[in-house]
């Protein structure tokens, strides 16, 4: 698409407005238009096909693997909920067409306690995809989280489906609904001490042992997006509401905004690789004599 | 039977300079076009579709056929490029061919230079959160005989805070390497200084057949460990015996390799592992859970080219960036868990790149 597009960010009205400079018309939209990428899926803050915050069931394709940032804010933060905002950064990889793994890293911003000192909390998460979405049926999905991790910041443990409408030619709307279970498991030992994973798990309850419950009952949520090319969304995460927008560039990279509890900004930005592209050498060499 | 050294080069003066350049990518190549065959061995890439591709591009004769291409001088497979790539277990004729071509012409080789990452690290101590060893090598091989390649090189270290180890500029491993194929059947052996400190005797063998789903193997080493120090060399005795035998399966729909192995690691440890393979364009990526006497873990790993990739090639000499770097991390850390030693490839990693299901897969 070799439209020239200005974008200009409304910070009070909370918009973003695309202008066309060729036609010299204002499009009111609450995106960023760029060219048409469907591959990639919008991530949510972990690294998941999602939203803001709770992950969907859209399907992606395999070989696709995207690398991102996420912030979340001090308010709504996991590990020291209400004293420091954290940094994510994630990688998902769709290693088979139903299944991605999602590997993430989340850091504490600020100055750290001893005792929380390190690289960071390494999390190991599954996606399967159990149904994929036809004409009437949704997609469905299952997230888990490894229970070998000794702190899983953000337990995902969720069942959700997906299913999109269109809307027009050009926009789309992909609704998601489903169930985040409160329950998760948790190996309950120093990493020093343990030296097998799968022994001393535990079956834990976040709505009695996380000050932060994610994930903990039902989530859904709205994905109004123009082609592939950006969109705003809306979402239930099972405590808060939360609203967003989201933009593409370059086919590749996304960059997103948005408010959690009508209170505090995250934002986050990621870039996806194709594993199963060949590289730019031998695109014409691949024909069939 | 006639050999020619060169192809025909013909048509348009573009596309001749464009095959000749592609041709360069090439060693050790033998055209016989009375059979329709080409023998050759690439080094440049981990994913042998690109050799095969750019061979048929860079032949202007359209009368080659059956594409034979070699591994240390040894022939993988008979691939043949239809709508469906084909694989069939080389003749004994076409193994006499090549040992022919070989042995009195050991110039058919470059001057092959990469360079080599590697990189170690632990994670999560308070006191210093990441700890690591990182090492760039430049590196070569020698190739003696059919087959036998003397890996060397130099190691320019860059970080050291894991071991006691001083940081100097050493040589990179150097160890012999005999590969070998007869019918379906695939050795790998190994003898001297190896990666991760340790040194001694290394063998692996493999039956595989590069159309069907199932393959095993065995592998046994006897190593002890060695570092350099200030003052030189510094050797254990030997002490380690590793001994693990595998069987893997390749699973048409979805693509996967699953791989159960087990044995005797280092340290005595003795245990079992699962490994879960998928094999992108570029990229292999796996993930593995194993149970030993000393713990259990699991974890990832992958095995990536580093680009550019060429830097520089001549008829002669070539400089460029590793086609193999490969990298794996575990959950636990200092329990001894299933550890081990690299040499210079793994056989099952190297062959199961040539498997058709693999090469057709990226055609899809």
């Amino acid at each position: 698409m070799n439209l020239r597009l200005i974008v200009i960010f409304d910070i009070l009205v909370g918009k973003i407005y695309v202008k066309n400079s060729r036609r010299g018309s204002f499009l009111p939209f609450l995106l960023i238009l760029f060219v048409n990428t469907p591959l990639f899926a919008q991530m949510n803050f972990s690294g998941k096909p999602g939203l803001l915050n709770i992950p969907t069931a859209i399907e992606t394709k395999s070989g696709s693997l995207i690398a991102g940032y996420a912030y979340n804010p001090v308010k709504y933060s996991f590990r020291r909920n209400g004293i420091q905002s954290e940094s994510i950064y994630y990688v998902n990889l769709t290693i088979l067409s139903r299944l991605d793994l999602n590997l993430n890293l989340m850091r504490m911003n600020g100055e750290t306690r001893f005792q929380d000192k390190g690289i960071g909390d390494r999390q190991l998460d599954l996606k399967y995809l159990i149904l994929k979405e036809k004409k009437y049926q949704p997609s469905l999905a299952l997230y888990l989280s490894m229970p070998f991790a000794i702190d899983n910041s953000f337990t995902t443990n969720a069942l959700v489906a997906t299913k999109t409408f269109k809307l027009s030619n050009n926009f789309f709307a992909e609704v998601t609904g489903g169930y985040g279970s409160p329950v998760y498991i948790k190996r309950g030992d120093s990493e020093k001490e343990n030296s097998n994973i799968f022994s001393n798990l535990k079956i834990q309850n976040k709505n009695t042992d996380k000050r932060y419950k994610y994930l903990s009952g039902p989530i859904g949520g709205l994905n109004l997006r123009y082609q592939n090319k950006g969109g705003v969304m809306l979402e239930w995460d099972s405590r808060h509401f939360n609203i967003g927008a989201y933009g593409k560039l370059f086919k590749k990279w996304t960059i997103q905004a948005g408010v959690i509890n009508f209170d505090q900004v995250t934002f986050g930005t990621s870039y996806a690789l194709n594993l199963k592209a060949l590289p730019k050498r031998l695109k014409k060499a691949n024909e069939n004599k | 039977m006639m050999f020619l050294m060169s192809p025909v080069f013909a048509q348009t003066e573009e596309t001749e300079a464009q095959r000749k350049s592609l041709w360069l990518n090439y060693e050790n190549t033998t055209l016989d076009p009375a059979n329709g065959k080409i023998y050759y061995e690439q080094r440049l890439d981990r994913n042998p579709l690109y050799g095969l591709w750019e061979m048929r591009k860079s032949l202007a004769d359209n009368n080659i056929h059956e594409y034979l291409p070699m591994f240390q001088g040894i022939i993988i497979g008979n691939y043949k490029l239809g709508s469906k790539i084909t694989a069939a277990v080389p003749t004994s004729e076409e193994r006499k061919t090549q040992r022919i071509k070989f042995l009195p012409h050991p110039g058919r080789y470059k001057f092959d230079f990469w360079i080599q990452p590697a990189f170690a690290a632990i994670f999560g101590y308070r006191e210093q959160v990441v700890q690591s060893n990182t090492s760039v090598l430049l590196q070569t091989q020698f190739y003696l005989w059919q087959g036998m390649v003397l890996n060397a090189g130099i190691l320019f270290p860059i970080t050291n805070d894991m071991d006691g180890n001083p940081k100097i500029i050493r040589p990179a491993p150097i160890f012999l390497n005999q590969f070998f194929a007869i019918g379906k059947n695939f050795v790998n052996a190994s003898a001297g200084f190896f990666y991760n400190d340790q040194y001694g005797v290394n063998v692996q063998y493999r039956h595989t057949d590069m159309t069907t789903p199932l393959s095993y193997g065995l592998e046994a080493g006897y190593t002890g460990r060695y570092f350099y120090a200030k003052d030189g060399i510094h050797y254990s005795s030997f002490n380690q015996l590793l001994l693990q035998a595998d069987i893997a399966y390749r699973l048409a729909r979805p693509d996967v390799t699953l791989k159960l192995s087990g044995g005797q690691y280092l340290w005595q440890d003795r245990g079992v592992r699962v490994d879960f393979i998928k094999q992108f364009t570029n990229v292999e990526i796996g993930l593995y859970a194993m149970k030993t006497k000393n713990g259990s873990t699991a974890g990832f790993n992958f095995a990536i080219p580093i680009p550019p990739g060429k830097i520089l090639q001549g008829r002669n000499a070539r400089l460029r960036t590793t086609d193999q770097y490969r990298f794996e991390y575990s959950y636990t850390r200092g329990f001894q868990i299933g550890e081990r030693y690299r040499t210079g490839y793994q056989l099952d990693q190297k062959l199961r790149q040539y498997h058709t299901n693999y090469l057709n897969s990226q055609r899809e």
